[in-house]
């Protein structure tokens, strides 16, 4: 009986394997390199960058992504530049699996790369590796001419958290690309700072309802939200169901006492989640003058819409023996 | 040589701690068990090829539980799993299970698995339950496998594919001392010593039979065919709460999920055919699946998942993750109906019934350690009896498992074995490849399952389950005598059967044992049909003893997090009518 | 009893032109949780053998050729 067990010399043979004439022989080589575990591989492994078979390039790359490092992003830069499609974005997918930020080194001179692909893809990997130095080019880059660019820009910049890029990332609400601006205000969330609030709340006004939307819900979490409230307030009125529901819930999770009435008004919307939220927000605020709106769907047709008013209404009785207490 | 011929003999080795079931707790175990000992040799045993096995084999779409804090506290999440579960639960285990979950996350995301995160590199946590927010979406989660193992790899595990487990060694004392396994391609067995073992073999998802009538078109992986439930007994480990079974709601026929969880965060929800919810909250639960089984039966079925009232950008957005990821047939199963999302709702049905703890509560018994009652036996993942544990309990608690399995292996010796125990196995196991004549697995799995579902399936009749146990009786006897296995693949699969008959009876005899309704449809008693907390507020436990099945009641551990009478309520009341 | 074979469609379709089971890949027949996958001593490329499909798609998604096609088992689609 041959050992049970998976072997572990998967390298023993491998030089010879990997120049076979059959370049579907050499694909079964590097599959094994791949899942060898054994970190020695990529030494083989960016040995085969320049295969002459597409094929066996993009199984390289494959590979090459079970190797988090910066021996293995130097390899896989080379396969990102690969004129053949399926070979640079199966290295694009391979880099952006990685958490070492030395792999940046290799990665970062892609960034400026003449074709678009090669910058997101590198944009994209840069992203978890949260390095300090890729802050700058990736501001750079949020002049690139490609939108796909200057989205994966904001993600790097946004990752890193840093008060000092909020100029930049308020410019791009401003990009004349949708995907961009909703970005944008996504990842001014995290600051602290009362601009950041300021330009979301711009965004309120946004002609695309993703960016409204986007911009309603990233003001319930961000620290200033509060200075929005009445623009919350008005994009109760927006044409779009999912943009006021998303103001529902921020303004409801903000506690803000004078939207009571405004988001009473939306209890009786023929779209359930809008009737639903509202009760919930309600219930969040608990001011007693909810209590009419929330009589209103006491019956509702939906069985969520009536249980969050009976919490609303809880909230707000808790909240009057609170008081009086 | 021909395909699968069976080349049958026996071989030994022997390791310190043994995992058997390489899906998801597996890994973990194994994992968690190499970093506390390293020089020690960590064996994972696995009946398809740790590769792609498993519940997750494509991966999952989200995590359903996760405890991350800012959204839900560990006290939060206790709550809502005891009431989830009609308070039978040792908080113990599902309280460790909230508190060491954030780190486990954070440990996958340094694995490359993907969680949703937002343009601050924040995970993009989204709500579904009732109090708290514990849905993370994994749009890229098809990579999960694939970076376990990697790390089972780089760990340098003994892994060792393709040996489906058959039976535990025990000492004479009843401490575990290894397992035996055959290989599912060659029939050679293999006897694995082992100072601890850790069971971690999936749910018992082949135990009804979908109504599609193929076999393996399971909500489970068809693989988790319940061994684990069946080695567990036959060893004298106790399982709990079997009664409480898995019933899930699920795209008809496809029988996959829909998924809630993944819609759910975007505005869609399960509606009746009047295009109304008719359930509070999409949370999975016997009381959500029992609302949604009577409103199938009344005038106002079938049910459906709905998104048209979705705008185009964001139905787009739910299915490159439902076509994806977990299931991803998903999208060609609906494109061969011509369903599209967009004008379409897509009919929902319920599924099989299964034991399966990761959705339900049913499952062998563990501590808050993952330790059974068998000494040296510790079991984690969906069948092991934390309620509701879901992919990421089956980490945690695999990773638990892991590591207190390694402490026992450091501290004790090698248990003895009665080598006739091997050789009776053997015998066992070979039977059906001996036989010139007779009925294959295949006949007698399909009728074992088509029993379940005739007899088993609730509202359970107690007149229903005292035929379906006679005809099940004769099932058994039809195996026992008159199976055969041709090949070393139809042996994997005539072992298999002998899996599913056990979890059968299983189900039966805890179904019968406690005499009340709980936990909404999974344990619905026609002639018990009131919640009953006098007597039944209690886990039961199955063991055999004496090779005989037998129940016994288990008092609930004193709670850890209190809860309310009236949050108890909160399940209870879900069904108030209109009109009241 | 005596046996009798039946015939059934199997879900799984692979391409036997990218197929490279002939050069020693064995990924298909590996990743498969029922197992159901074989490569033929006749035609050196992988086919199902065994009708016991999860339509789970690891084959399909893993083959490093796209050689496989995962389709609805008839008896559900």
């Amino acid at each position: 009986m041959s050992s049970p067990f998976e072997s572990y010399d998967d390298l023993e043979d491998a030089d010879e394997r990997l120049q076979a004439a059959d370049p579907g022989e050499r694909r079964v080589a590097i599959i094994a390199l791949g899942q060898s575990g054994d970190p020695a591989a990529v030494g083989y492994l960016k040995n085969m960058v320049s295969d002459p078979d597409a094929g066996v390039r993009q199984q390289v790359a494959m590979a090459l992504g079970e190797f988090d490092g910066p021996e293995s992003a130097a390899a896989l830069a080379q396969l990102l530049v690969d004129p053949e499609p399926i070979v640079a974005s199966a290295a694009a997918d391979s880099m952006a699996e990685f958490k070492d930020p030395a792999c940046a080194d290799a990665i970062l001179p892609l960034v400026t790369h003449g074709h678009a692909f090669v910058r997101m893809g590198a944009l994209r990997a840069l992203k978890e590796l949260r390095r300090k130095d890729t802050l700058k080019p990736a501001l750079e880059a949020l002049q690139d001419a490609d939108a796909a660019v200057r989205v994966q820009a904001i993600g790097v910049i946004g990752f890193l958290k840093l008060e000092e890029s909020i100029p930049a990332l308020t410019a791009s609400t401003a990009d004349p690309d949708a995907h961009v601006r909703r970005a944008a205000v996504s990842a001014l969330a995290f600051s602290q700072m009362k601009p950041a609030a300021d330009s979301i709340t711009r965004a309120l006004k946004d002609e695309d309802w993703m960016v409204r939307e986007m911009a309603a819900e990233t003001l319930g979490s961000n620290a200033n939200g509060l200075v929005a409230a009445d623009q919350l307030i008005a994009a109760l009125s927006d044409a779009f169901w999912q943009v006021r529901l998303k103001a529902i819930r921020s303004l409801g999770k903000m506690k803000v006492d004078r939207a009571v009435r405004p988001i009473g008004g939306c209890i009786t919307h023929e779209q359930a989640n809008l009737r639903k939220e509202s009760a919930a927000a309600l219930g969040e605020i608990a001011d007693s003058a909810a209590e009419p709106f929330l009589a209103l769907v006491a019956n509702d047709s939906d069985p969520e819409v009536r249980k969050n008013a009976r919490w609303a209404l809880q909230q707000i009785t808790a909240r009057k023996a609170k008081i009086s207490s | 040589m021909a395909m699968d011929e069976i080349v049958g003999g026996s071989s030994e080795v022997s390791c310190d701690v043994l995992v058997i079931g390489g899906g998801t707790a597996g890994p973990m175990a194994a994992l968690k068990a190499k970093l506390k000992n390293p020089k020690a040799n960590v064996v994972l045993l696995e009946k398809a090829n740790v590769k792609r096995s498993g519940a997750i084999s494509m991966g999952m779409d989200g995590l359903n539980n996760a405890v991350i804090p800012g959204y839900a506290t560990p006290e939060q999440y206790t709550k809502e799993i005891t009431i989830a579960n009609d308070g039978i639960v040792d908080q113990k285990a599902v309280y460790k299970y909230a508190q060491n979950c954030y780190g486990i996350i954070e440990e996958l995301d340094s694995f490359g698995i993907r969680f949703l995160k937002n343009e601050n590199g924040d995970y993009a946590v989204k709500k579904v339950h009732h109090i708290g927010t514990y849905v993370l979406p994994m749009p890229n989660g098809e990579t999960v496998k694939k970076a376990l193992y990697r790390q089972l790899r780089r760990a340098r595990i003994l892994i060792s594919n393709r040996y489906m487990a058959t039976r535990l060694l025990t000492s004479g004392d009843g401490r575990v001392a290894g397992a035996i396994s055959i290989n599912t391609r060659t029939a050679e067995m293999l006897v694995i010593k082992a100072k601890a073992v850790i069971l971690c073999m999936g749910a018992a998802g082949r135990l009804g039979l979908p109504t599609s009538g193929y076999m393996f078109g399971t909500y489970e992986n068809a693989a988790n065919s319940g061994d684990g439930y069946a080695m567990a007994y036959h060893a004298g480990a106790a399982l709990a709460n079997l009664e409480c079974f898995q019933i899930n709601p699920l795209i008809k026929d496809y029988n996959g999920p829909a998924c809630a969880y993944v819609a759910g965060p975007f505005g869609a929800f399960t509606a009746n055919n009047e295009g109304n919810r008719f359930i509070e909250c999409d949370y999975w639960s016997g009381q959500m699946m029992l609302e949604f089984y009577n409103e199938l039966l009344s005038g106002k079925g079938p049910v459906f998942l709905q998104l048209k009232h979705l705008h185009d950008k964001t139905i787009e957005e739910i299915e490159s993750t439902l076509h994806k990821v977990e299931r991803p047939t998903r999208g060609r199963f609906q494109e061969g109906r011509g369903t599209n999302y967009r004008t379409e709702s897509i009919e929902m049905h319920i599924s099989e019934i299964g034991f399966c703890s990761g959705h339900s509560a049913s499952g062998v018994f563990v501590d808050d350690f993952a330790r059974t009652t068998v000494p040296g036996l510790y079991a984690a993942g969906d069948m092991a009896s934390v309620p509701h544990n879901y992919m990421l309990g089956a980490f945690t608690n695999g990773s638990v498992a892991g590591t207190d399995a390694m402490e026992f292996a450091d501290n004790h010796d090698f248990a003895d074995f009665d080598a006739a125990d091997v050789a009776k196995e053997y015998d066992r196991v070979m039977a059906p490849t001996r036989r010139e004549d007779g009925i294959p697995p295949n006949q007698i799995e399909y009728k074992a399952r088509r029993l379940v579902n005739d007899y088993l399936q609730p509202p359970k009749v107690t007149r229903k389950f005292e035929l379906g146990q006679r005809r099940l009786a004769e099932v058994r006897q039809d195996m026992e005598q008159q199976m055969i296995a041709r090949n070393a693949h139809e042996l994997l699969r005539a072992l298999e059967t002998q899996s599913i008959l056990d979890c059968a009876d299983m189900a039966a005899h805890a179904s019968l044992y406690r005499e009340e309704s709980r936990w909404g449809l999974y344990h619905l008693r026609t002639d018990f049909p009131d919640k009953d907390n006098e007597n039944w507020f209690c886990h039961t436990l199955l063991s055999k003893k004496d090779g005989r099945m037998t129940s016994e009641k288990r008092a609930v551990q004193p709670y850890v997090v209190p809860v309310a009478d009236d949050e108890k309520d909160l399940y209870d009341k879900q069904r108030i009518r209109a009109s009241a | 009893m005596p046996l009798a074979s039946y015939q059934t469609s199997v879900p799984v379709v692979v391409d036997d032109v990218k197929c490279i089971a002939d050069k020693g890949c064995t990924v298909c027949v590996d990743v498969c949780p029922l197992d159901v996958l074989r490569i033929s001593d006749m035609t050196g490329k992988a086919y199902m053998a065994y009708d016991e499909c999860w339509y789970c798609m690891p084959c399909e998604a893993d083959c490093p050729t796209g050689a496989v096609t995962v389709n609805i088992p008839y008896l559900l689609k």
